[in-house]
């Protein structure tokens, strides 16, 4: 009795905390400058978030949480605006949203699609917020029993995880950029005797490769490159008619909501998996438990609420994992975790007692940005046609000087630029060559981790492993680690199977023209 | 299903890399120091990244050789094909885009004055892409840069290149 009104207590200072007016303006601002953010095609979330973590170093630790958290909640729902008037996802969660509500913007029902795209994210934030309160508390008390080789397993099951689920068919070029990102934070001082790793001589290289130039260069550079690599002119359906949600709508997509806000918070539960990933395992579950499933991909708003709801859902799920074990469950929570790192902010099993009430303060800045989300998302779904006339060969151009000033801001070194520069190139091939991005991101944020919670596991079972192994919380992260390798190299095989098939068939069709 | 195929030369190109990056973060590795044991010496985690590193490039070569990737090579690799490639517009416009931001980045910031940097970067990236009329451009390449170094500079006091 007496630890439920510590909690209330706990919750009422939190409360106290973040409503002022200041914050509440700032949160307003946020949300508002992310809805726009989220809507305008290939301004993204991450990449957002990974621009304003410096612009947030002097601020006091509160506004910045108020700040980018604001900006996260309004940039993921920010997407559906394009996503149902141009067809193009104004960040990459809001793709499967496309499929719905372009169809539906055509018939001229685009108002009546934005509307419900963005009750359904509201509905999926206040469900991941009520998670986030409730389920966190049951994680600390799991991760207290985390030692060295629990987050050694915990770091390499993240990985592993994300790569398998953040790519389409052949989850090994997941694990390739995941681990990939591990060697990143090799790079540098080693943590625990001062060696430099693969510094080559270079007393730049020795302060390690600094995480958030690398960030912004694998989000910011990558993506513009990508926008502007092609000139896609796109045609807007400006004339969107009614934007509020009819009363047989809402009816309609209620049992979909709430499955999808269920998924959508363990999705982002997971490390590394973010919004994208969340919307469209809900629209695939959605799908196939509708009753009228023949209508998906034709103007269902049951598929789009399946969409918007488990995506925004995910922006609470994902900060479960980040506050509990200081690993992000999407790419955006990444930029958060690093923001609150500059601020000495330590997240783990230790926070409650560091920080008693922060969970709450999350939770209450989470829910205030998704009030003025709903509310300056209707505002601004008629004017929306008008921003995102807004040329992309304009915007773009614009950012990178962004990009420059982020990534030199943090430790003003010239040396950051560079580090920027060169991933973003590295990011943009890989794209290119359809690696997805999410597993690096990890990567880089946990390598460090890694690296010293196993060698120090090692050390504490004095170079024996079978103490090690015979850990409750570790046997169960190595079976899900076997079982993710297992069925991820059984997905690749059958992928390249697929492959070769269409090969030899193309081979063998251009044999008989031939003849 | 050009795609395809390149998918699976990339795929084998991208096997080999890892093979040899892989077996280079093993030699490093062991040439580290030791300070007490193997087990917490600086060398250990890059040497189990060398290893997952050799089994992700074989499963890959596997792969690849599975979808005719080495036969493959010729083909993509041949005079036709690379030379479409590089006169491909969007190539070339990646190029140009990214030896604007090497101007940028690595001669012209702190060289001079951020915001004239960012005027010129902003004007000839701009000019290439055809964004605008040559007027708006002017104007749009000024106003973004003094305004976004005097915010950065002055609101939020961030330090500029």
């Amino acid at each position: 009795m007496e630890a439920i009104f510590h909690e209330i207590a706990l919750f009422g200072s939190a409360f106290a905390t973040a409503f002022t007016v200041t914050k509440l303006l700032v949160v307003m601002m946020a949300t508002i400058l992310g809805i726009i953010v989220g809507a305008i095609p290939g301004l993204t979330a991450t990449m957002a978030l990974a621009l304003l973590i410096n612009l947030t170093y002097g601020m006091d630790l509160n506004i910045a949480m108020a700040f980018l958290l604001g900006v996260y909640v309004g940039a993921v729902m920010g997407g559906c605006y394009s996503a149902i008037m141009v067809n193009i996802p104004g960040t990459p969660s809001a793709a499967a949203t496309a499929l719905d509500g372009f169809v539906l913007a055509k018939r001229g029902e685009g108002g009546l699609a934005i509307g419900t795209g963005i009750v359904a994210s509201f509905f999926g934030m206040l469900m991941s917020i009520v998670l986030l309160i409730f389920l966190t508390p049951f994680l600390y008390k799991i991760a207290l029993k985390f030692g060295q080789w629990e987050y050694f397993l915990l770091s390499v099951f993240g990985i592993m995880i994300c790569g398998n689920l953040s790519t389409g068919k052949d989850p090994i070029k997941g694990w390739v950029v995941g681990f990939l990102g591990f060697f990143t934070a090799m790079v540098g001082l080693d943590k625990i005797y001062a060696y430099p790793r693969f510094t080559f001589g270079s007393l730049e290289l020795m302060g390690g490769i600094a995480l958030i130039p690398a960030l912004i260069g694998v989000f910011g550079i990558s993506e513009i490159l990508f926008v502007l690599q092609e000139k896609i002119p796109y045609k807007i359906e400006g004339n969107i008619g009614r934007v509020l949600p009819t009363k047989k709508i809402m009816k309609s997509i209620i049992p979909a909501a709430i499955r999808s806000g269920i998924i959508g918070v363990g999705i982002g539960a997971v490390p590394g998996a973010g919004e994208d990933i969340g919307a469209w395992v809900s629209y695939d579950i959605g799908k196939r438990r509708s009753k009228h499933p023949e209508l998906f991909g034709k103007g269902s708003y049951e598929g789009l609420a399946c969409a918007e709801t488990a995506n925004n859902a995910v922006v609470g799920g994902a900060m479960i994992p980040l506050l509990t074990l200081a690993i992000p469950g999407s790419p955006p929570a990444a930029m958060f975790l690093a923001a609150i790192w500059l601020h000495g902010i330590k997240p783990g099993p230790m926070l409650p007692v560091e920080q008693p009430g922060f969970l709450y303060r999350v939770a209450i800045l989470l829910f205030f940005a998704t009030v003025f989300m709903l509310v300056w998302g209707l505002i601004l779904a008629k004017p929306m046609a008008k921003i995102l006339k807004i040329k992309r060969e304009i915007l773009m151009p614009i950012i990178v000087p962004l990009t420059v000033i982020g990534a030199f801001a943090g430790g003003v070194r010239s040396f950051d630029i560079g580090v920027m520069f060169v991933f973003g190139l590295i990011g943009y091939v890989l794209r290119k060559l359809d690696y997805p991005m999410a597993p690096l991101v990890l990567g880089i944020i946990l390598g460090p981790m890694a690296d010293v919670s196993f060698r120090q596991a090692l050390m504490q079972g004095q170079g024996n492993l079978i103490p090690l192994l015979g850990r409750p919380v570790g046997i169960v992260l190595m079976v899900a680690i076997v079982f993710i390798v297992v069925t991820g190299i059984k997905r690749a095989m059958d992928y390249s199977k697929e492959q070769r098939e269409l090969i030899l068939a193309q081979q063998n069709s251009e044999q008989s023209d031939g003849n | 299903m050009e795609d395809v195929k390149k998918g699976s030369v990339s795929d084998f190109i991208m096997s080999i890399l890892l093979l040899i990056f892989g077996i280079a973060l093993i030699i490093s590795s062991l040439n580290m120091k030791v300070f007490n044991t193997f087990l917490d010496a600086p060398g250990f985690f890059p040497m189990l990244l060398g290893i997952i590193f050799i089994f992700l490039g074989l499963m890959m070569l596997f792969s690849s050789i599975r979808r005719k990737g080495p036969q493959q090579l010729g083909h993509v690799f041949g005079k036709a094909n690379m030379g479409a490639f590089f006169k491909h517009i969007e190539f070339k416009r990646v190029m140009i885009l990214i030896g604007l931001m090497v101007v940028y980045i690595f001669g012209l910031i702190g060289r001079m004055h951020f915001a004239i940097a960012t005027t010129i970067y902003l004007f000839c990236t701009m000019w290439f892409l055809k964004s605008t009329g040559l007027v708006k451009n002017i104007i749009i390449s000024v106003v973004a840069s003094i305004v976004i170094s005097v915010v950065f500079r002055f609101v939020f006091k961030i330090p500029l290149p």
